[in-house]
């Protein structure tokens, strides 16, 4: 098990994959392992990409920081991460809390990269997301990470992928229960404690983004993933049906095969965001969808959008 | 060597020799905390942050108390030297470069806490298939989540802004102590056959 130094702190990594292929870099959420990816290394590894996945400071097998970390030590151990790739084309896809260091890391370093796909994604912490987060971290503090898991289960997937295991939910948790710990966790939540909005620096963001948002997402809803889309030039907006705020662990499938076919479109010249709006195909494979002209995005009924 | 305690008996307990081992150190630990919380705390409370510390002497005395009646105890001949070397790591260690030296006990206090609340994680030793009704599994689950909350007196202290200006010594001796108490808890659990996966 490889581990790259980040002062005095160990962070574990994974690659899999050709060395000289274009490189694909997972960034986990925030009570996620890096065993979480292993879907998409099969399924970018097939697709004759190089797969780096890592545990952030704090999380997994990495060394867990007693008392304080910073986002700027995760853009850090990132950037340790992309340096050990090379100097081929690297594409970075991060979820939720890894989403926002993708998104810090584009900022600061977008010249490392070819791609960037911020998944259920956030620049801003607006009141709902704001108050969410406070009520998640009361949670882990007085119910442990078990209660913590509770609550996020059922606004990470639908009802299709708790149905078959209700019955066996402690098994479902254990494993991400286990390599988590309470103090740790809380640690990374509180790294928001002096968050300051990216807003303002999104348009600095200059390489091809394909933001990836659940259709039913409500924990990090459109309107978040809308500051992006209206800030970052080179963007899309890609819309996963039927989908929760953990949809790349419940659409393994359909997330990797729309981030291989993101990197192999960039890598082609063939990419043009124009901050246009998609529906991903329900199946893996199938084409995407424009969304509908003259409807709101934002809006959960066919309501018309504002005259452009 | 396993990461999980056991093998477990039939209806799903932990072998004796498991947990007089673990209760011991558990014991020790907390017992240890509730005395030095003990002495910390005056006889008139004079502010509200007193309150937590009232808290903290009666959950960490909650502990002993559920250890000395939930574990079944059997003989175990290195408890001797072990113990020593437990009580000996309890000692108070005040931060070093904080020369306020009552802050720097209050600090050396907190880290010893702090190691012990979140680096000491007994309910996950315990296999999926522990009995959720034998009295120990429901200790260790039980104090592995009152761990949890007693923690944060401890965060809020070593974060508050009373030590902003030590974040630097506050870190390093909490770094250290956590260290300390995890390589006492690995060598005190690898005797009974338990690995603990270091991160």
């Amino acid at each position: 098990m490889p581990f790259l130094s980040h002062g005095s702190y160990r962070i574990r990594y994974e690659l899999d994959g050709p060395a000289n292929a274009p490189a694909y870099v997972l960034v986990n959420g925030l009570t996620q392992y890096a065993e979480l990816w292993a879907a998409y290394r099969e399924a970018l590894v097939a697709r004759q990409f190089r797969v780096a996945t890592f545990d952030l400071l704090g999380q997994g097998v990495s060394d867990k920081p007693a008392l304080f970390i910073s986002q700027d030590d995760q853009v850090a151990a990132l950037h340790l991460l992309v340096d050990a790739l090379g100097d081929g084309p690297i594409f970075l896809a991060g979820i939720s809390f890894g989403g926002l260091i993708s998104l810090r890391y584009a900022i600061e370093h977008g010249e490392r990269l070819a791609g960037l796909a911020p998944m259920s994604c956030f620049a801003e912490l607006p009141p709902q997301l704001f108050l969410l987060g406070n009520a998640l971290r009361t949670a882990l503090i007085l119910g442990g990470t078990s209660y913590l898991q509770d609550l996020l289960l059922p606004m990470n997937v639908s009802d299709q992928w708790l149905g078959p295991v209700l019955d066996k939910l402690d098994s479902v948790k254990r494993q991400g229960w286990l390599v988590n710990d309470v103090y740790a966790l809380q640690n990374l939540m509180e790294s928001f404690l002096d968050f300051r909005p990216l807003t303002s620096q999104l348009s600095s963001i200059i390489l091809p983004t394909m933001i990836l948002n659940g259709e039913f997402d409500f924990l990090t809803p459109r309107a978040v993933h809308e500051t992006l889309r209206a800030e970052i030039p080179n963007s899309a907006l890609v819309i996963i049906q039927r989908a929760y705020h953990a949809f790349t662990l419940e659409k393994p499938a359909l997330t990797a095969d729309l981030l291989a076919r993101f990197a192999e479109d960039v890598l082609a010249g063939r990419w043009q965001g124009n901050k246009a709006v998609w529906i991903a195909p329900e199946e893996t494979g199938g084409e995407l969808i424009a969304f509908p002209a003259g409807y709101d995005h934002l809006r959960a009924i066919p309501v018309q959008g504002p005259a452009t | 060597m396993s990461e999980f305690l056991g093998p477990l008996d039939p209806q799903g307990r932990v072998p004796p020799y498991q947990q007089t081992r673990v209760a011991a150190f558990l014991t020790s630990a907390h017992g240890a905390l509730a005395r030095q919380f003990a002495f910390a705390l005056p006889a008139k409370l004079v502010s509200a942050w007193q309150t937590e510390l009232n808290a903290q002497v009666y959950h960490e005395a909650e502990i002993v108390s559920l250890l000395l009646r939930a574990t079944s105890w059997v003989p175990d001949l290195a408890l001797g030297y072990l113990s020593m070397s437990w009580e000996t790591a309890w000692f108070p260690q005040p931060a070093e470069g904080i020369p306020d030296q009552p802050l720097a006990r209050a600090v050396g206090l907190a880290t010893l806490a702090h190691a012990v609340h979140a680096g000491i994680r007994p309910a996950a030793l315990l296999p999926r298939e522990a009995n959720a009704d034998d009295p120990f599994v429901m200790a260790l689950r039980r104090i592995e989540l009152e761990s949890g909350r007693l923690l944060q007196a401890q965060i809020l202290f070593l974060k508050g802004p009373e030590l902003l200006a030590h974040r630097d010594a506050v870190s390093a001796a909490l770094e250290h102590r956590h260290v300390e108490i995890r390589k006492l808890w690995t060598s005190a659990l690898e005797g009974v056959g338990i690995v603990v996966h270091e991160s």
